[in-house]
Formats: structure tokens, sequence, C-alpha cells
């Protein structure tokens, strides 16, 4: 290395490639091939403070790029964690939502939905959309609503279950209501509803003795075989 | 029949809840599993409290249509029971709704059944939000007097029972 009197310096060729090279690496974020080159510098002159803070300011970059990686990674892994947790939920609520309204197929062409607990707007809402599409796919003729397990209902959502019997019979099948208390009685007639064309049973053992008659009836052949 | 809240009935609301008021239930509310968990803690609270099941049933309602709403509307907020004896010496129960969500808009519509706050619910609406749109007509209907107080970021809905409870509390 030489230096002229402007305070110039000049430096071999070999030095300066090897920090271009260095810097080549480092935008390429390959940081180990780069401070093993950086660090097998062995000169020490004004050169080499530049190559030093150099090499520290690429490490310092190194250690900052890790750290940040890692943080990318915890995140990443908590986010996944969370993403799982909320299909849980989500499941659970689905879970929870076919629980509160169970349809079950008690003979063939005939579903039953057993209301139990507490009727609210939104639950009233639910039940009937799921009634309804399970009476077209399963081709229900009938289908029993039975309401033994609810001792209040508001006026509304009575009167919102006496339209979903409704909604029933425009899809071609019978809705047989059964098991109405006296309090479910008395809110109806209070709130005055239509109750043409909707049968309402004392329990859903009547319920079903009726459609059983009434298919024998339409039947008479099968109604025979059972009989002897 | 239910009050709306002017100063008035938030008088007379006052001096009916005694102070031995208690709070005795209290659910944190922000999805439909938590509507589920205070409708049935409020059921079994009012038969604990020696409520009449039919009576108690309309609480549970009272509590579901409340909390329903919290999810639908008001984003997130909590359930509350305070059971309390009233001035006269009956038993009272107040269930309070309280979230973070807008202010109701305007109340008197907001009970009409198959209305929200601003009018009439559309149908393809009310399909995509679930429900009859009869929620707060229904707490209205079921308690016997409503207030809804209006507060700076979110809002504090009361539906108290006083009639047909056992004496005392």
């Amino acid at each position: 290395m030489a230096t002229d009197g402007e305070g110039a310096i000049a430096i071999e060729e070999t030095r300066l490639m090897r920090i271009i090279e260095a810097l080549s690496y480092a935008s390429i974020e390959d940081y180990d091939s780069c401070l093993s080159l950086l660090r097998s510098l062995g000169t020490s002159d004004s050169f080499s403070e530049l190559e030093t803070a150099f090499t520290i300011f690429i490490e310092e970059l190194a250690e900052a790029k890790r750290q940040l990686r890692e943080a990318l990674a915890n995140t990443e892994v908590a986010n996944r964690e969370l993403a799982a947790k909320l299909a849980t939920i989500e499941m659970q609520q689905a879970a929870i939502r076919d629980l509160s309204t169970p349809i079950i197929e008690v003979w063939s062409g005939v579903i039953c939905l057993p209301v139990v607990g507490i009727v609210d707007s939104q639950r009233s809402a639910d039940m009937t959309e799921t009634l309804l599409e399970t009476i077209i796919a399963k081709q229900a003729r009938t289908a029993i609503v039975d309401i033994t397990g609810i001792d209040v209902m508001d006026t509304k959502t009575a009167d919102h279950f006496i339209k979903m019997a409704k909604a029933v019979r425009l899809l071609g099948a019978d809705c047989i209501i059964s098991g109405i208390n006296p309090g479910i009685a008395q809110t109806l007639t209070h709130i005055g509803v239509d109750l043409t064309g909707i049968r309402t049973l004392r329990s859903l053992r009547d319920a079903l003795q009726v459609h059983l008659r009434e298919t024998e009836q339409l039947h008479p052949i099968r109604g025979a075989e059972a009989a002897s | 029949m239910a009050s709306v809240g002017t100063m008035e009935t938030l008088e007379t609301a006052a001096a009916a809840a005694a102070a031995t008021a208690v709070t005795t239930m209290r659910v944190a509310v922000d999805e439909w599993g938590d509507v589920a968990i205070a409708r049935h803690q409020a059921r079994r609270l009012a038969r604990q409290h020696g409520v009449a099941p039919r009576r108690a049933g309309e609480v549970a309602i009272v509590v579901s249509e409340l909390a329903s709403n919290i999810v639908k509307y008001g984003v997130r907020g909590e359930i509350a029971v305070e059971v309390g004896g009233s001035a006269a010496g009956g038993m009272t129960l107040a269930v309070m709704a309280h979230d973070v969500g807008p202010p109701i808009y305007d109340l008197e519509i907001a009970m009409l059944d198959g209305h929200d706050d601003r009018g009439p619910i559309d149908p393809a609406v009310l399909a995509q939000r679930g429900g009859l749109g009869t929620g707060l007509g229904a707490v209205s209907r079921l308690a016997d007097r409503l207030e809804v107080r209006q507060e700076a970021g979110g809002k504090l809905i009361i539906a108290t029972f006083y009639r047909g409870l056992p004496p005392g509390a």
C-alpha cells in the first residue's frame, strides 16, 4: 500500500476485489461466505479500518436478519395454532347448531324434529331452515315437530312456528305438531293464529300412530300383510 | 308493559331496585356458543332463586335474544343478571346486556317486529343475518321494563322482571 502527498491512498486490487466479492455474497444473503472472506484479511493499515467497519456492519446485518427470520417463524407457528383453534371453534359451533335441531328419520318418509330447551327467535329461524331442507333432502311425506320439551315461547316465535308448519305443507308434506303444553296453547290462542290445516296431537306416539294408520289406508295390501 | 328509557323510567327503575341487588351471573359474549351458555346459566339461576319454570324460561329467552343481538350487532359484550328486592318487598331480576357496538339509531323502530333500528329488515338481509328480527320485541313483551342507556363507546340494555316472581329475594 502506498500513500501520495495529497492524502489519497493506493491499494492492491485483490483487496478491493475481495471487498466487492464479500458485498456480492452479502447481497444474496450468504453471510457465512461473506464473513469468512472478510475475516481472512490480515493487513493492518488505514484501509483495513474500513474493512473492519464493513465486517462489523455485515455481522450486525446477519444477526438482525436471523432474528427477523426467527420472529417470522414464531409468528407463523402462532398463526397456524390460531387458525387451528378457530377451525375447532367453528366445528363445535356447527355441532351445537346440529344438536339444537336434531332431525331424525323415525320411519320411511317420516321425519321428526324434537324441540327441547329454550327457543328464541334465532333458534326458531334456524329450525325452519333445517326442517324444510331436510324434507326436500329425505323426500319426507310427514314432518312431526314435537315440542313436549318447550314450556314457554315468545308470541312472535310461536307465530313463526305455525308459519313453519304451513311452509312444510307448501312443500307437499304433512306437518304434525305434537306435545303442545297448556302454556304454549294459551300463547297460540292469545295471538289468535290460524291453525287450519295444521294437525296438532298430544304426543309423538299419537302422531306416529296417526301417520301409520293413514299409510295403511293408502296402501291396503301392505296393511293386510301387516295384519295377517 | 315495558317502557322505553326516559329520565322518568330511569328514576323509577333506581327506586325499584333496592340496595340488596347482587350480580349473580356474568358471561362474556362474542360468539354463538356464549349465547347458549348465557341462556342456560340464566335459566338455572332463576330456578335456583325459586322462579317458576315458565317465568324462568322467559328470563332465559330474554337473555338469549339480548345475547344474540350482541353477537349480531354489538361486536362483543357481556350479559349480567342481578337479583334483588323491590321497595315493595318482591323480588326483582334484572338482565343487563352491555356491548361495545354502535348505538341503537331508533329504539321505537328497533322494537317493532321484523325491524332493526333503521326500519323494516329486507328479507334477503334477514336471511343472511339469521333470526326473525323480533328479538328486541320479544324482550319488551316478556320483561316488565326495558331500559336502554346509550353510552360513549357502547350501550347498556336493562330488562327487568318483577311480576310473577317469588316474594322477597
